[in-house]
């Protein structure tokens, strides 16, 4: 019995290597949550930036909207009949009569009777399919990580 | 050196520890302090109501007719304003002088706003649809304002941008499209039937204040555009043809329409008065009391002689008469008991159908109407839409009223006079939707303004409505022949040269309380061409014309005028050209 102590108290670590074990332990675990909140942070601030952005490009784009309207408004007052009409009497036309106007046949021409303000499908298409915003952008750590995780599963899957 | 080494890693360790420590509980001393859970809980989400844009209005080449325009709202932010009251007092008091050197405000009534405004008040609005130059006077004082601290400070004005309806054409086709008012309410014509699609629906949200959230602002729906049907280039010429038509006549007012009879596309539609739709605070003063604000869809009167041919093509489609068929017009006939005469109480002796029409014989027409008999006629006036709604897709259409036998107030005179026009309550689109049925080989089109939807950059095209067929094809070819010649056999001062066209005059006796007006008329005119192919269909209508009596010297004229600008606006050849182009 008294073998089997002098045995134990061989192998047990000294005093001093024991408290710098713990205290090695814990600043690895600092460190460990140092990491974490620093990524926790740069991810956040880096969502809360491009939030910001979305916030002044939709105040642009309700600009933007406005100035447009602004713009179309001013020119068709511009170009309203009164204003053509003063303009062009201005430049010394007169309204034709009709018994001096000459007909030309044009084989396959069809005169458009009114305008088409349909947008090309091709903007269609590219507005609709246009992304938002990436999730990068909205997702929390631990969104992110679940994402990563389920996408490379989902990857490993398919291989 | 052992000892030596445990003391520095425990010292970093409790540093680092403490720090750490200290960064955590200051996130949690953050997270959870009042005064940060105040900020947060006020500003984390706003309630905010998103007004969408409404939606513009086009004519049919493309040309705005509606649009809209940058305003400001111009409030104070009471909680900007300082806590004593002396200092506060004094920039309530800059701001009231600013708002009177800018925007013309009356400051006694600014500065009233401002210190009366109700107890936890954080906002006041101090003047809204104010111009944007006005509103720039008013950012410049600001700026300057902010550049000299001793100055005035006008730091609390706050400034928010919205739209507002705007008509660059001002006054032009004013009847068709109606306004809108500041609550973004639309009132007659267009602005009034399409108004829940053009103002789109409004959103009221709960708007993140975090940026992090910001994808969850709300999307809005811009208003839907809308095509019209009307021609500006039309439309303003016959809106100066109708003026100058109502100085040159005296009439009291005046309605002209001009519609494709084979589509029932409304070209164009002017009457009197009319109003600038950028000052609409004035339509009280345009239309007092029970003036219509769209004639054309709005008043109901006796058309008189143009309703002539309602009963001549009824009458052919039924087979009571024909063209050739002969009538001895002695210059009365009676009718229930009542006599008829002619307009000019004469005897026309023998006349055939296009004389009776070239002529236009009450006595005739009676005749015609009695041989039908009341079954046949009324039926027939019933399938051509007369004294119902047209359902014209503008807003302020009445009915009139086409009596009926067994209705407590109709007569079995009634028979005879309503065969030309009188007794009986039209408008004057109800008199086009049911003409166009002659021209356009039968078939009566569904008169509208609305030409095509746009949304999401995709156009929907209305398409083309029947409303029935009162006649058959034949009848029409038949009647607007009969209408053609008679106007050449009265060398009508409605002819174009170059075109066939086909038309009736219409001088009507005004009712009033106390029987008819003895001195005023109603003239109008009714016409489509080029017969073979017709392209346009025009109603002209001038209430009380004091230069002469009779539609043919007033009315017709007109219509001539209208058509002369029509073929040349619509590239309509003359009648020799198509035939040379078509081998005819």
């Amino acid at each position: 019995m008294e073998n089997v102590t002098q045995i134990v108290q061989h192998v047990r670590q000294a005093h001093w290597r024991v408290q710098r074990q713990w205290i090695g332990l814990f600043l690895l675990g600092l460190v460990a949550v140092s990491m974490v909140a620093g990524i926790y942070l740069n991810i956040t601030v880096r969502a809360t930036l491009a939030g910001r952005e979305i916030q002044l490009l939709q105040n642009q784009l309700i600009d933007d909207q406005r100035s447009n309207s602004d713009q179309e408004t001013l020119l068709a007052g511009l170009t309203s009949v009164a204003s053509m009409q003063q303009r062009a009497e201005a430049k010394g036309f007169k309204p034709v009569d009709p018994g001096t106007i000459t007909y030309v046949v044009v084989p396959g021409y069809v005169p458009q009777t009114s305008v088409d303000m349909s947008q090309p499908e091709a903007d269609n298409q590219g507005q609709s399919q246009a992304p938002v915003l990436l999730p990068a952008y909205t997702e929390s750590l631990f969104d992110w990580i679940t994402r990563t995780l389920v996408a490379s599963a989902s990857t490993g899957g398919q291989q | 050196m052992r000892k030596f080494s445990y003391w520095r890693y425990l010292t970093v360790a409790i540093t680092l520890g403490l720090i750490g420590a200290s960064i955590l509980v200051q996130i949690v001393r953050i997270q959870n302090s009042p005064e940060v859970a105040g900020v947060i809980g006020q500003g984390a989400y706003i309630w905010k109501t998103f007004y969408p844009a409404r939606g513009e209005i086009y004519d049919r080449n493309g040309n705005l007719l509606a649009g809209n325009k940058t305003v400001y709202e111009i409030g104070v932010d009471l909680t900007a304003l300082p806590n004593a009251k002396d200092a506060s007092l004094k920039m309530e008091n800059d701001i009231a002088l600013a708002a009177q050197s800018a925007l013309g405000m009356d400051p006694a009534d600014a500065l009233s706003r401002m210190t009366t405004a109700p107890a936890g008040a954080q906002y006041i609005t101090l003047e809204d649809y104010v111009a944007p130059d006005q509103a720039d006077q008013l950012m410049t004082l600001q700026k300057n304002d902010q550049a000299n601290p001793s100055g005035p400070n006008l730091d609390a004005v706050h400034f928010t941008a919205h739209l507002m309806r705007s008509y660059p054409e001002n006054d032009l086709a004013s009847t068709i499209i109606g306004y809108v008012t500041r609550d973004n309410h639309g009132y007659m014509g267009v602005e009034e039937k399409y108004d829940n699609i053009l103002a789109g629906i409004p959103v009221t949200k709960l708007v993140p204040a975090d940026p992090r959230q910001a994808v969850d602002y709300p999307q809005i729906e811009p208003g839907q555009t809308l095509i019209l049907t009307i021609d500006r280039e039309i439309q303003a010429s016959v809106e100066k043809i109708l003026d100058d038509a109502l100085v040159s006549t005296g009439a009291a007012s005046g309605t002209i329409i001009v519609m494709d009879p084979k589509t029932g596309e409304i070209l164009a539609m002017s009457s009197t008065p009319r109003m600038n739709l950028n000052d609409y605070t004035q339509v009280s003063q345009i239309f007092p009391g029970e003036t219509p604000f769209n004639r054309a869809i709005s008043e109901a009167y006796e058309p008189g002689s143009v309703a002539k041919i309602f009963t001549m093509a009824s009458a052919l489609d039924n087979g009571t008469i024909k063209p050739g068929t002969i009538f001895l017009d002695t210059g009365t006939i009676v009718v229930g008991g009542v006599p008829i005469h002619d307009w000019d109480n004469g005897a026309w002796g023998y006349q055939d159908m296009t004389g009776c029409l070239a002529n236009s014989l009450n006595v005739c027409l009676a005749w015609v109407s009695t041989k039908m008999g009341n079954n046949a006629f009324y039926s027939y006036m019933q399938r051509f839409g007369l004294g119902q709604l047209t359902g014209i897709d503008l807003a302020g259409e009445v009915p009139g009223r086409q009596k009926l036998p067994g209705d407590g107030d109709w007569t079995p005179v009634d028979l005879g006079t309503n065969a030309f026009g009188q007794g009986v309550a039209i408008t004057p689109i109800q008199m086009v939707m049911a003409a166009s049925a002659l021209a356009n080989n039968g078939q009566m089109v569904y008169p509208h303004v609305l030409l095509a939807e746009v949304r999401d950059g995709h156009q929907s095209d209305m398409a083309t409505h029947i409303v029935g067929n009162p006649i058959s094809a034949d009848t029409a070819h038949i009647i607007t022949n009969m209408l053609h010649d008679s106007l050449l056999k009265e060398s009508s001062t409605a002819l174009l040269g170059g075109y066939s066209i086909a038309g009736k005059t219409g001088t009507a006796q005004i009712p009033t309380s106390t029987g008819y007006d003895p001195v005023n008329i109603n003239a109008s005119f009714i016409g489509w061409g080029p017969i073979d192919n017709p392209r346009f269909l025009v109603y002209v209508w001038l209430e009380k014309p004091q230069s002469n009596k009779a539609a043919s010297v007033v009315a017709a004229p007109i219509f001539k005028q209208v058509i002369e600008k029509l073929v040349v606006l619509m590239g309509i050849p003359p009648d020799v050209a198509v035939a040379q182009t078509t081998g005819q």
